[in-house]
């Protein structure tokens, strides 16, 4: 079994991986306009105050984000949900930095075994180095019984 | 009655429910426009059912999207500070769904309300739940 205390020990807050992107502004726009979204700072991208769409913030903390030596848990990871937090309004079309670090791991057992939460948090810098934002994604893993 | 203001909102206000556009194709974009490519999940109902899924999926981040929008819609002056989704189980493609919110607490001073938000299927069972920060002008 594994011990989660041990992997928080280990693992927590360690920045683990940075990358520099650009949001593409028709992508987001693209997003907001498919959520049904009105307001056009989300939908149009020659609004004045345009900015990046919060669900789109989201997904750039999806897929698999963790440690290179992560240990495998098991089972296969889910995607148990995403959180956005905003600081300030994300451009699209400029330098950004993304700088990810496992925020939480957690376990819940029920009926059916124990559930492993991992919790990766990608902090969005614009050129600057302000933080505009960060984006929580939780890989849930069920944990086999030989993990 | 136009929601403009932190006092415009109250505690126990309930927005929607809304039926967004949970079409294949819409969900196929979505996927497209984050990148998301390979794979039949959000593309195909019969590709996603060969991966062992019940239908094609809504990926979350629209369902995220369903639920800022339903927000905007409802509180146009509303800024969503926080947002937080449970994906509790998958929400299909091509299958109807409503998306809901309610305010469960009101900061005046600091012109804030929380919103729990919810996206159920047509069976009334809830696929995705959450909630909100939004901050409203005084």
């Amino acid at each position: 079994m594994v011990d989660v205390e041990e992997l928080k020990a280990k693992y927590l807050h360690l920045e683990f991986a940075r990358r520099d992107f650009v949001i593409d502004p028709a992508n987001t726009s693209t997003l907001a306009r498919l959520s049904g979204e009105t307001r056009p700072e989300f939908v149009d991208p020659a609004h004045p105050a345009f900015e990046v769409y919060p669900p789109f913030i989201a997904s750039l903390s999806a897929g698999r984000h963790l440690p290179i030596d992560f240990p495998s848990l098991g089972g296969v990871p889910m995607d148990g949900g995403k959180s956005v937090q905003s600081i300030a309004p994300v451009p699209a079309g400029k330098p950004l930095n993304g700088r990810t670090h496992l925020h939480d791991i957690y376990d819940k057992s029920g009926r059916s075994g124990r559930m492993i939460f991992l919790v990766s948090r990608m902090e969005i810098f614009d050129g600057g180095d302000n933080l505009l934002a960060y984006s929580d994604s939780r890989m849930v893993v069920r944990e086999r019984g030989d993990a | 009655m136009s929601i403009e203001r932190i006092a415009d909102i109250g505690f126990g206000m309930e927005f929607g429910p809304w039926s967004p556009d949970t079409a294949l194709g819409v969900a196929s974009e979505a996927a497209r426009s984050v990148g998301w490519v390979g794979g039949q999940r959000f593309t195909s109902h019969e590709g996603a059912r060969e991966e062992g899924l019940p239908g094609a999926l809504v990926p979350g981040i629209l369902g995220m999207g369903f639920l800022c929008a339903l927000i905007h819609r409802h509180i146009p002056a509303a800024r969503i500070e926080h947002i937080d989704t449970v994906f509790r189980a998958p929400l299909i493609a091509d299958e109807p769904c409503e998306v809901s919110a309610v305010v469960t607490d009101i900061d005046e001073d600091e012109r804030r309300a929380e919103l729990d938000l919810h996206v159920r299927n047509a069976a009334g069972e809830t696929r995705i739940f959450g909630n909100a920060t939004i901050r409203m002008p005084a």
